[in-house]
């Protein structure tokens, strides 16, 4: 293999985002239920930024939710096509295991930052959110949504590679995702209410790292029959 | 609830019991990797 | 000499249910008698992540060796087990919650971290069951356990510690001094001694089934 390792992810996170664009598939799924979702939670609740005790107990889990439901209806899917249009044979020849986790790994977190990024300015406007640090909320976005990128990466690469397990990834993504959501969850929580409750990013931060090391680790034992 | 020399003695019976049993259990497996 | 492990172990056990309810002390801060409990309720909760980590070790043995279904056959007999002491740590603290506090559940931060390892390793389980194919099953579950390596620490460990919980102050505290009387410490340490041996024992039993059962299928060595 001549080219690079760093040209190779590139490569895989350019061809994902191409198939992609041309599908729409995962984008409009992920679109649909956070939207929905949002919309249904805000015609029910109306304006519950307004009250300080709803946006402390509520919002932070209501926010994740829809990010999760969302996730888990539009992302699972990220390895089952290449197996179905038989292009994992021709990506295995042409990249490294652990290229094609970090290219893949890069196209879903960036599918769970758009998402995100449209979720959460709507959310805001919606209920009428009074956000006390705003680079905080950013922060735990992120945070939290690497988890579910990472975990759902590799969980993905499990389910599709094991016949008759697509239906296990709710299953097996689950208690992989609650500590981090846990965790999303309060550091959301106070982004919002601007009461400190001790180094919760730096714990979901090292719980990201931790998993995406142990998804490059595991990839290509996973990848690889 | 009994005091403390009740609840001593049902463990006991409950702990000799299981070991009797997974012991039983040893020699089971014991046979079925002889007689392969 | 297998005899003598298990009369050892026997004797062993039985003198630390002795000492558990005639030598050791009370601890402050329990209803009655209740605090007995936490010589059963810790050691089956430690065994449950000394057996998940065992399965993780033995899958990473796996992908990292050559494939040997030995290690394979090891790693979900130490997760079975895992479930079954994970299950009796539930259930001793529910019984504990009940004395304490007046409800079985409380949805507390350490309830509910046992509860989602237990989701974590049922789902190693159903993994299992939906492959058929043995080699693929061995990889993939093996791979699920070996991030279970880094995912049980931080819901044993650390999530509990966060938030408010109404479970007593772990035994090593946060500036990592022991808080416990020495002689609760002592019956505390030999009784998770025991537990441990006691984990090993059925694992071997599993293992040892499962070699039989896999030689049975397959007709060969």
């Amino acid at each position: 293999m001549s080219s690079s390792w760093a040209a190779e992810a590139a490569a895989v996170f350019v061809k994902d985002w191409r198939c992609e664009l041309r599908t729409r598939h995962a984008v409009a799924t992920l679109a649909l239920f956070a939207l929905t979702t949002l919309l249904v939670a805000s015609l029910v609740l109306g304006p519950i930024g307004n009250d300080a005790e709803m946006s402390r107990r509520v919002v932070p889990v209501l926010v994740w939710l829809i990010v999760l439901f969302a996730a888990a209806a539009g992302l699972p899917r990220a390895f089952v096509h290449e197996e179905e249009s038989r292009t994992a044979i021709a990506l295995r020849l042409a990249a490294r295991p652990s290229a094609v986790f970090a290219g893949k790994l890069v196209h879903i977190a960036t599918l769970v930052a758009a998402i995100e990024a449209i979720v959460a300015p709507l959310a805001v406007a919606l209920f009428d959110l009074r956000v006390a640090a705003a680079a905080e909320l950013v922060a735990a976005l992120a945070a939290g949504g690497l988890a579910i990128a990472a975990a759902t990466t590799l969980l993905a690469a499990i389910v599709a590679q094991g016949r008759g397990a697509s239906t296990l990834f709710a299953v097996l993504a689950l208690p992989v995702l609650l500590p981090a959501l846990a965790l999303a969850v309060a550091a959301t929580r106070v982004a919002l209410t601007g009461v400190a409750e001790g180094n919760l990013l730096t714990l979901l931060l090292l719980y990201d790292g931790s998993v995406v090391v142990a998804g490059f680790l595991l990839f290509p034992a996973i990848w690889n029959p | 609830m009994g005091g403390p020399e009740w609840v001593t003695a049902v463990n006991l019976i409950i702990w000799t019991g299981l070991v009797l049993w997974i012991s039983r259990l040893d020699r089971k497996i014991r046979d079925l990797e002889r007689e392969r | 000499m297998k005899r003598l492990l298990a009369l050892s172990l026997w004797l062993w056990m039985a003198v630390v249910i002795w000492a558990a309810f005639h030598w050791a002390p009370l601890a402050a801060g329990f209803k009655g008698q209740s605090s007995r409990i936490l010589f059963f309720h810790v050691p089956v909760a430690w065994v449950s992540f000394v057996a998940f980590m065992t399965a993780g070790v033995e899958s990473v043995r796996y992908l990292a060796g050559r494939r040997d279904p030995r290690h394979d056959r090891s790693a979900a007999a130490a997760v079975e087990l895992g479930q079954v002491f994970a299950v009796l740590a539930t259930v001793t603290g529910a019984i504990w919650a009940r004395i304490m506090w007046g409800s079985y559940w409380n949805w507390d931060p350490r309830q509910s971290a046992i509860v989602v390892t237990m989701l974590y390793y049922a789902a190693y389980l159903a993994l299992r069951q939906a492959i058929a194919d043995g080699p693929s099953r061995a990889r993939l579950s093996a791979a699920y356990a070996v991030l279970g390596l880094v995912v049980s620490p931080f819901l044993y460990f650390v999530l509990p510690r966060l938030g408010f919980s109404l479970h007593p102050e772990p035994v090593i505290n946060a500036a990592g001094k022991l808080e416990v009387e020495s002689r609760m410490l002592a019956v505390l340490t030999a009784s998770s001694l025991g537990f441990t041996v006691l984990f090993y024992w059925l694992h071997a039993l599993r293992r040892r089934l499962g070699a039989v059962a896999a030689h049975r299928d397959e007709g060969v060595e």
